[in-house]
């Protein structure tokens, strides 16, 4: 039971996002600014967000868990930026470009970020691990039916039952 | 104790999720193996002292030689097994080949 309730933790319905946006920039920066605004990470949050991605990517080609994936990014600060543990999901209606974190020399089409919030490095449990735990074990046909929803509330429901 | 070092960008995430799995797997495979996860920022000549394996998870380019052994990590993120028994047979044949300990 605490465990459930420690990973289910990791999410917010108020910081579920379904966005609009055609750019990296533009969902970066709509969401951070919804971030702080709540109180979840710090002012320069956005200014670090965006330079790390630059220099380290954080997409992560899923093709080669299944060939029917899009792919995803988890974007991230340094700790000291961000004021608590969390997994923001971020539904991309249009796909955006990221570069593979593994090989930052491939780019390819984005269509949902899971932005992770970590002030805990040395923390019990690895976020980024949880969420590849969460990908590689949901069943390929609930997991597409994920990636493809553009309703935050089913989003969340899915996460808090799945994840 | 065999020495390691792994690296990622905000030293956060990634290389922490390396830390963690290279040194259980390496335990269940008998082997003494502490790794260390920093901030790729943070390499340089005076962090490698003592390595005696250098993790790289994102083909980083690095100002300086690293002259210790180098397998790159980057697919254990995945946690598919298949991906990352790879990079656990290439650690632990270089910790034979080169007689770590």
């Amino acid at each position: 039971m605490s465990d459930k309730i420690a990973e289910t933790s990791l999410f917010d319905r108020d910081t579920v996002y379904v966005s609009d946006a055609t750019s990296r920039a533009d969902v970066f920066k709509s969401v951070a600014e919804d971030l702080y605004k709540k109180g979840h990470v710090t002012k320069d949050f956005l200014k670090n967000l965006n330079e790390r991605e630059d220099k380290y990517p954080t997409g992560i080609d899923l093709s080669v868990v299944s060939p029917e994936y899009p792919n995803v990014a988890i974007p991230h600060t340094e700790a000291e930026f961000v004021k608590e543990r969390k997994v923001v999901p971020i539904k991309l209606k249009n796909p955006i470009s990221f570069n593979n974190m593994i090989d930052p020399s491939q780019e390819f089409e984005v269509s949902f970020l899971f932005m992770i919030l970590n002030n805990d490095p040395e923390g019990q449990s690895n976020v980024l691990a949880q969420i590849m735990d969460f990908i590689n074990k949901t069943p390929q046909n609930q997991l597409l039916t994920f990636f493809k929803s553009t309703s935050a509330d089913a989003i969340y429901s899915f996460l808090q039952s799945k994840f | 104790m065999i020495k390691m070092l792994t690296a990622c960008g905000a030293g956060v995430n990634s290389s922490h999720q390396i830390k963690d799995a290279v040194e259980a797997e390496m335990k269940k495979r008998g082997y003494q193996v502490s790794v260390e996860a920093i901030q790729i920022k943070d390499l340089n000549p005076e962090t490698m002292k003592g390595v005696q394996i250098f993790l790289p998870i994102n083909k980083p380019d690095l100002s300086f030689d690293v002259t210790v052994p180098e397998i790159d990590a980057g697919a254990i993120l995945y946690r598919m097994p298949a991906m990352a028994a790879p990079v656990y047979d290439k650690i632990e044949d270089t910790i034979k080949k080169n007689h770590l300990s």
